[in-house]
């Protein structure tokens, strides 16, 4: 005892658990992994010289990284400007708006491909209404191209472009725009020269973790994709299916990882999600051909902007209110885009006929009683829900003492454990769970729940470090010093100081833990060793072999869910107080 | 600052932590699969409820072991590795003959003990269905399916591989299969385009293959992957012209779809159950087997799913107006050609069998 006592009264020590489960799990495996890549124990390269003397292979590789550019770039086009306009909005409609965009990205991943599948599909929605307006005569390609893909892709990532970027936007004092309005710059310059620099750590975290999550893409692209639409994950996922050549996969594996961890170091991913000094970014990261244009125009700009203030001051409304409503349409049309399909999968589950129908032909709610009246349907449902349960627990514990532990180390080593902590959701996940899936092979845990739980845990655990940490660095630490001064012991100030002022961070990360348990298909269906079906598996397994609306019905149930969850956080952060809401909202 | 704990302390911490994980580990292990119980993998969709109804619940009454049966698709290569990692979760699984014969030549599968079979049952089933590495519970086949829409009675319709290939004739989009599992690739379909004789189709001419493919390629809508792609496409009318399986498309013309399928140049296969090796409900197993293999049970499912039994006498009890639909009905089978799984598996002087070429070769094709 005495030996878990010293380690846990060293902050560092309290990492130990999670650290324990990422190594064991994923971190050790991908060391062998790697090895088995080099051709261990004789050590060549020839893997990867097989891997990329294939011109097909090669192919792939620059497909991999054009798909995942454009979806990223499109993200930050559509993201920037409305994360913008969410930051501008009154109070009540930017919680709304930001309920809005979580909403989608708590749903799960298949039933939004699926809804689009739907939606573009020759018979689909948006065919058939352009066909009854009479404005095209035959059904438009839509599906089985690059476009589904992106729409598909883009539709999947956009809340995690959008999120960091409103996190950081939020945090801008508004008051600087006002002064360089002030001091007679445009809108555009002020926005350009002050507000763009101080925003650029959000683009960064949004657009590296968008670009590294697209690497890992496979699913959407295959079931949208045409005949080219192949990514490096379709293909180390075939590989895996057909030949299982360990040394081939590893190197595919591994030249994925590579990309993905040269853009992390490149970039850098602000994993704590504050910005450190903005400030010193900003001159750091700010163009240089504009500041040198502004230079040289600056004599002569001085006069015009004198006049054109002036006359900017007497023609301010109609300008804001023309741009108030394009910026309202826009924020509309983004807001259908990532709740549309959401909405058509609730509308298509009462459908009656045989077949997935927008609009339904018929009314009924066959699809719900084909869902709970199956019993390998609830079966799924159940163990999904017990599996979920279990990473919750195991995630929200390790999670909450390693970000309680890291809040008290220094910064350098914070944010180098938590860079670790994060690989799992950070790296593609494709590559994540095939180096699980050799770990659990070699420590006989495949196909069993203890396997799927540590699998499940090592992602959960990264989502409850995240946002506990980030509820800690609000924390004030005078109050735990003063409960110690007052002969408390370190557990009964944790239990009745510190963590009553945490509550909200640690349940929000157990509701994240859960649903990314509940959500996870990638790495869950290779370790499953198929002898456990979760309910993503089961309804993948229903993508691929039957689309019948049973998907629907169950994807309903499942977006509704995170309202649910909403509901419950907001229970607990009403209960927690105002000035623990002010600090929620702040972070 | 310095790292707070020495390496000794860090073992200290490190043994009481990975005994912890290793408990209920080793409590599974010894109950994962308790005597009495079965997992196997019988394939996806209504084709694999159809296969549920008809064989593993009147399984499970006759003989009280308690079978989760797994509608999906297990891999080969996904079979090859649970046998080598001796961790063998799923005791019987329903997988093509190639890719059964691949596992069986690389010693990865229990021997079938037809020795539990009912003698009656066996004189009735063709040879080719009871090897020794598995056994075939019934045969399909791989068809054109065309839509009537388009196509109406009276017009001319497709009714070879060479009206698929023809486009001028015959205008319209097409799907195939996607070649990327090797087994189930369009190449003899390809190859009959190509006028090579139904006869003289193996070995296999991949170049020729390729080249056939290369011409329809541009009319392509989509490489179908599942069994839920062909149904969609065609129930959405994303492509007139398709590749399917006879079940599927038989399933769309039960519900009214517009959809015909043509029986000439039909490639009939089969399915084995096939046994990984070191499975620890071996016996269970073999039973199943045989279960699968008696002339009512085929016929109950032919009723449930237009498959065709591999047990003869089945068809004394099936309905005409169901016998007709299935693959090896006298009327379609003299129409038909035989998938010979024998040539997919052959591994050639380079040490790589025709299959892994296959799957190689559409690689690099499908990107160009």
């Amino acid at each position: 005892m005495d030996v878990f006592r010293d380690v846990f009264r060293n902050p560092l020590g309290l990492t130990v658990p999670a650290l324990t489960i990422l190594i064991v799990v994923f971190g050790l495996p991908t060391v062998f992994f790697f090895f088995a890549s080099l051709n261990a124990p004789e050590y060549s390269l020839s893997n990867y010289q097989a891997f990329l003397y294939r011109g097909a292979n090669l192919r792939i590789l620059v497909q991999t990284i054009e798909v995942s550019v454009f979806a990223t770039l499109i993200c930050l086009v559509i993201g920037y400007p409305t994360a913008y306009l969410i930051t501008a909005a009154p109070k009540r409609a930017r919680i709304a708006l930001t309920v809005l965009i979580f909403l989608p990205w708590l749903t799960s991943g298949l039933v939004r491909t699926y809804a689009w599948i739907l939606l573009l599909g020759d018979n689909g929605l948006i065919n058939r209404t352009l066909l009854d307006l009479g404005l095209i005569s035959s059904p438009l390609a839509l599906i089985y191209n690059r476009l589904a893909v992106y729409i598909g892709m883009v539709h999947i990532m956009l809340p995690v472009m959008i999120l960091p970027l409103l996190s950081v936007m939020q945090g801008i004092d508004k008051s600087l725009m006002a002064a360089a309005r002030g001091m007679g710059a445009r809108p555009f310059s002020a926005f350009w020269r002050v507000f763009l620099p101080l925003s650029l750590p959000g683009v960064r975290s949004g657009t590296i973790l968008v670009f590294v999550i697209c690497l890992g893409f496979y699913i959407t692209p295959q079931a949208l994709g045409g005949l080219r639409d192949v990514m490096l994950s379709t293909l180390i996922a075939t590989q895996i299916a057909t030949s299982f050549n360990v040394g081939m996969v590893a190197s595919a594996a591994f030249i994925l990882l590579a990309i993905a961890a040269v853009m992390l170091s490149v970039f850098g991913l602000d994993s704590s999600g504050k910005q450190a000094h903005p400030d010193r970014s900003h001159r750091k990261d700010r163009p240089k051909s504009v500041f040198r244009s502004s230079v040289l125009t600056k004599g002569l700009g001085d006069r015009v902007r004198a006049a054109y203030w002036a006359r900017e001051l007497y023609q301010q409304g109609d300008a804001s209110n023309w741009l108030a409503l394009a910026g309202s349409v826009f924020l509309a049309l983004v807001m259908t885009f990532l709740l549309l399909p959401g909405l058509l999968v609730i509308v298509m589950s009462f459908s009656g006929g045989a077949y997935l129908e927008f609009p339904p032909s018929t009314l009924s709610l066959q699809w719900y009683q084909s869902f709970f009246g199956d019993p390998s349907w609830t079966g799924a449902l159940w163990t999904s829900v017990q599996i979920g349960l279990m990473v919750a627990v195991l995630s929200t514990i390790v999670g909450t003492l390693a970000a309680y532990g890291l809040s008290r180390t220094t910064p350098r080593i914070r944010s180098s454990v938590t860079i670790c902590l994060m690989t799992p959701i950070t790296l593609p996940a494709v590559v994540v769970g095939v180096a699980i899936y050799f770990g659990m092979v070699r420590l006989g845990m495949l196909g069993t729940a203890t396997g799927i739980v540590l699998t499940q845990s090592v992602g959960a655990t990264a989502y409850v470090v995240a946002i506990v940490s980030a509820t800690l660095a609000n924390f004030d630490r005078r109050l735990e010093r003063s409960a110690l001064s007052m002969q408390a012991s370190p557990l009964q100030t944790f239990m009745r100081v510190t963590m009553p002022l945490i509550r909200p961070g640690v349940i929000g990360g157990a509701l994240f833990a859960f649903i990314h348990s509940f959500d996870e298909v990638v790495q869950t269906s290779l370790v499953s060793g198929f002898s456990i079906r979760t309910l993503p598996l089961k309804m993948w397994e229903n993508m691929r072999n039957e689309l019948d609306p049973t998907i629907a019905a169950i994807g309903s149930v499942i977006t509704l869910m995170p309202i649910l969850w909403l509901v419950a956080l907001y229970v607990t952060w009403w209960r927690a107080g105002p000035s623990a809401r002010k600090r929620w909202l702040n972070t | 600052m310095s790292f707070p704990m020495n390496r000794r302390q860090l073992l200290q911490m490190a043994l009481p932590a990975s005994a912890i994980g290793c408990l209920p580990l080793c409590a599974r292990k010894a109950s994962a699969q308790p005597a009495g119980q079965l997992k196997a993998v019988v394939g996806g969709g209504r084709f694999g409820k159809a296969f549920v109804e008809a064989f593993v619940k009147p399984f499970e009454a006759e003989s009280g072991v308690k079978v989760t049966a797994i509608t999906d698709d297990m891999s080969g290569a996904q079979i090859a590795a649970m046998v080598a990692s001796k961790n063998v979760t799923v005791d019987a699984i329903v997988r093509n003959q190639s890719s059964a014969l691949e596992l069986s030549q690389a010693g990865q599968l229990e021997t079938i003990d037809y020795s539990i079979f009912r003698k009656e049952e066996l004189a009735n089933i063709a040879d080719y269905c009871k090897k020794p590495f598995g056994f075939a519970p019934y045969v399909y086949s791989w068809n054109l399916v065309f839509n009537t829409r388009k196509f109406a009675l009276g017009q001319p319709r497709p009714s070879s591989w060479a009206d698929f290939w023809d486009v001028e004739r015959f205008p319209g989009m097409r799907t195939l299969p996607s070649g990327q599992y090797g087994a189930a690739g369009p190449w003899e379909e390809a190859l009959l385009a190509d006028d090579v004789p139904a006869n003289k189709l193996y070995p296999l001419d991949i170049d020729r293959a390729f080249a056939s493919l290369t011409k329809i390629k541009p009319y392509i809508r989509k490489w179908w992957t599942s069994g839920a792609e062909i149904l969609q496409i065609m129930q959405s009318e994303a492509a007139e012209f398709a590749q399917s399986y006879d079940g599927r498309a038989l399933a769309l013309i039960d519900q009214g779809k517009p959809v015909e399928i043509v029986r000439n140049q039909a490639k009939l296969t089969w399915d084995y159950w096939v046994i990984p090796k070191g499975t620890p409900n071996v016996a269970n197993a073999q039973r199943l087997l045989e279960f699968t293999s008696r002339a009512d049970r085929q016929a109950a499912f032919a009723q449930l799913w237009p498959q065709a039994p591999s047990n003869s006498a089945a068809y004394k009890l099936i309905p005409d107006r169901i016998a007709h639909k299935l693959a090896t009905h006298p009327d379609h089978v003299g129409n038909s050609i035989i998938l010979d799984a024998a040539w997919y598996a052959d591994v050639g002087p380079d040490g790589q069998s025709n299959l892994q070429r296959l799957i190689e070769r559409w690689n690099d094709w499908i990107l160009r």
